[in-house]
């Protein structure tokens, strides 16, 4: 194993550069983002921190394929999402990334096991198949035995277990978390941690946005924004290749 | 799960909003069946009554008027027919190539004769067709039943003061009177009808048929081909239909249809517009949702197909139940439009459940095309 340096070189799997992301028109112009650049490597586990409204949630949406830029651009494992059409933004998250919400998202009418096979409804995939895969990522994040509750009958902690079972579902190299303990207690929200620390131990790429800065024990690195700026860019920890 | 599933989950969650998105499509296609199949019904009844009503063929002998005169003093005209008819030529007439839609052929004699010391027309048909030929009559007493029975026509009858029971006597025989027709206000009710064998003999002139009526079984009716083929049959015949009662019928049979039509077409319309309002509404109320699927990798089309397969469901369903309900209605109703036999019609269900399809997925164009052009940040908000 080698260990990556501060410094050292290795082709990015993020690059952003220049992005900038303006709201509104003229007279109500509202800068969220401004000049931000900035590469992220294939396994480093980033932690995106601020203040309210420094312009972390947009730029996960950016980072997502959910918002393009207005000026800048956003290079994610080789592809430049500025130049894809809707659609290609569509399978370039189901491919790309997984998403973990802070409210989990998930739909109250599907059980836990539907929920993870959401992003595969669309696929001509034996309804076997899918079955498997859900079941096997929902033992995955500790859910054995829980694959027919329905939302409601499942805690916090076990809900977000559940997201993250479907943001694993396409096996996507980068996972992007928005607050993801925010609506749980301390204990759950160690455990959900835990899970993206192991996540991430096996290879994935993680960039959390959180006003915890507890989460940056586990964290390789710390962006921090502020007014839509990266006011600072730390290296927590060296990144194991 | 596949998107068909989603779809069908997402219904039985919201099952209010479904029933009320299949209300619309519901009500349209029940009224839009039970009017196709009352009108259906409708115009067979009606075919079926104004082919009961009466002849819609009248053959008589070819006839030449000619005018007489000398000079420029014109002295009237004459009538010479180039042929008779007789009582053969009925089967000749019902031997046509369109004979199995030939309902009636009825042999009619006309004749002047003194009656009780009236002279009056006759006229005479067989006693056994009378019931074919006018349904319509309204006899008090019985109708003639065999030779030696007379009915006589309400003026006729004034004229001889007599009344069922009595006798009259013509060409010195004696003749019981059967009924007296109630006034009808045509020729009928100056005249003395009697079997045609009683007539001819009276006339003196056994055979002879003065006009035959006959009945075609007019239901998509080819009336002039009929026409054309008893003139082949009867070369020296005048065969004309009676286009007044064809295109009575066609009118009538017509204006059933466009109300039927007006009035489905609209609550169809009602019933388009409220899955559109409600589809819509329903995207409005998931919009965070649609969000979720977006981020997760839906493309337009997976979220097109996802509310086209809701919408689809509770369309094919509620238009099914729309089409049973709307044959129960017919079926049920059908008496009070004079439908004496009321039946199944399945054209009307088979056209209704497909419009009733079609009309709910178009229904859902617009709600779809919004949903799919959804932002996916807008949607989520909390990204």
């Amino acid at each position: 194993m080698k260990i990556m340096r501060a410094g050292e070189t290795m082709e990015p799997i993020i690059h952003l550069n220049g992005v900038s992301m303006i709201y509104g028109g003229n007279g109500t112009r509202a800068t969220a983002l401004s000049g931000v650049s900035f590469d992220v490597r294939p396994g480093e586990y980033a932690v995106i921190t601020g203040e309210s409204g420094a312009g972390k949630s947009t730029l996960l949406a950016i980072l997502g394929g959910l918002q393009i830029p207005s000026e800048g651009t956003v290079r994610i494992h080789g592809v430049d999402l500025s130049a894809l059409p809707s659609d290609g933004l569509a399978d370039f998250r189901r491919e790309t990334i997984g998403f973990v919400f802070q409210a989990y998202h998930l739909l109250p009418y599907l059980t836990a096991r539907e929920n993870v096979m959401v992003p595969m409804s669309p696929e001509r995939v034996s309804p076997g198949e899918k079955v498997e895969r859900a079941d096997s990522l929902l033992a995955a994040v500790g859910l054995d035995g829980k694959e027919d509750r329905l939302p409601s009958q499942l805690s916090g902690g076990e809900s977000q277990r559940v997201a993250i079972a479907r943001a694993l579902v396409h096996d996507p190299p980068v996972l992007l978390a928005d607050e993801p303990t925010g609506n749980l207690d301390s204990a759950t929200g160690e455990q959900i941690l835990d899970l993206f620390s192991g996540l991430n131990g096996r290879g994935k790429t993680v960039l959390m946005v959180t006003h915890n800065p507890a989460n940056l024990a586990r964290a390789t690195r710390s962006i921090r924004l502020r007014d839509g700026r990266v006011e600072e860019d730390r290296i927590l920890a060296p990144l194991a290749v | 799960m596949n998107i068909r599933k989603l779809a069908w989950k997402n219904l039985l969650r919201r099952k209010s909003r479904a029933v009320f998105t299949g209300l619309g499509i519901f009500l349209g296609i029940a009224t839009f069946v039970a009017i196709s199949s009352i009108t259906s019904q409708m115009e067979g009844a009606v075919q079926d009554q104004l082919d009961r009503f009466g002849a819609n063929i009248v053959v008589s002998p070819r006839a030449e008027r000619l005018s007489l005169g000398f000079g420029d003093i014109a002295l009237g005209g004459t009538e010479v027919a180039h042929s008779r008819l007789a009582i053969a030529d009925k089967e000749r007439i019902a031997s046509i190539h369109h004979k199995d839609r030939i309902r009636s052929v009825v042999p009619f004699i006309l004749a002047a004769s003194d009656v009780s010391g009236k002279n009056l027309v006759w006229m005479g048909l067989p006693s056994t067709d009378l019931a074919i030929a006018r349904p319509w009559w309204k006899i008090t007493g019985s109708p003639v039943r065999e030779r030696g029975e007379v009915l006589l026509g309400a003026e006729a009858a004034a004229m001889l003061d007599k009344g069922p029971g009595g006798t009259v006597t013509a060409g010195n025989r004696l003749y019981r009177v059967a009924g007296v027709l109630h006034p009808t206000g045509e020729k009928e009710d100056g005249m003395v009808i009697a079997d045609i064998g009683d007539v001819q003999s009276l006339a003196k002139n056994p055979g002879a048929v003065t006009y035959f009526e006959v009945a075609a079984l007019c239901k998509d009716c080819p009336v002039e081909d009929i026409v054309a083929q008893i003139g082949q049959a009867l070369p020296g015949a005048r065969v004309s239909a009676i286009r007044q009662v064809v295109e009575s019928r066609k009118a009538a049979v017509d204006q059933l249809r466009r109300l039927g039509f007006g009035v489905s077409s609209i609550v169809l319309l009602i019933g388009g517009l409220m899955v559109l309002v409600t589809v819509m509404g329903g995207v409005q109320e998931r919009t965070r949702e649609i969000g979720v699927l977006r981020a997760v990798g839906f493309r337009t089309r997976s979220i097109f197909s996802l509310l086209f397969w809701e919408t689809g469901w509770v369309s094919l369903l509620s238009s099914l139940l729309g089409a049973a309900t709307g044959i129960a209605a017919a079926y049920l109703v059908a008496p009070s439009f004079g439908i004496e036999h009321p039946g199944i019609r399945m054209l009307p269900a088979l056209l209704g459940t497909a419009a009733g399809l079609v009309l709910g997925l178009l229904g859902a164009v617009p709600p779809a095309r919004r949903a799919a052009a959804l932002s996916p940040t807008e949607a989520i908000r909390t990204l």
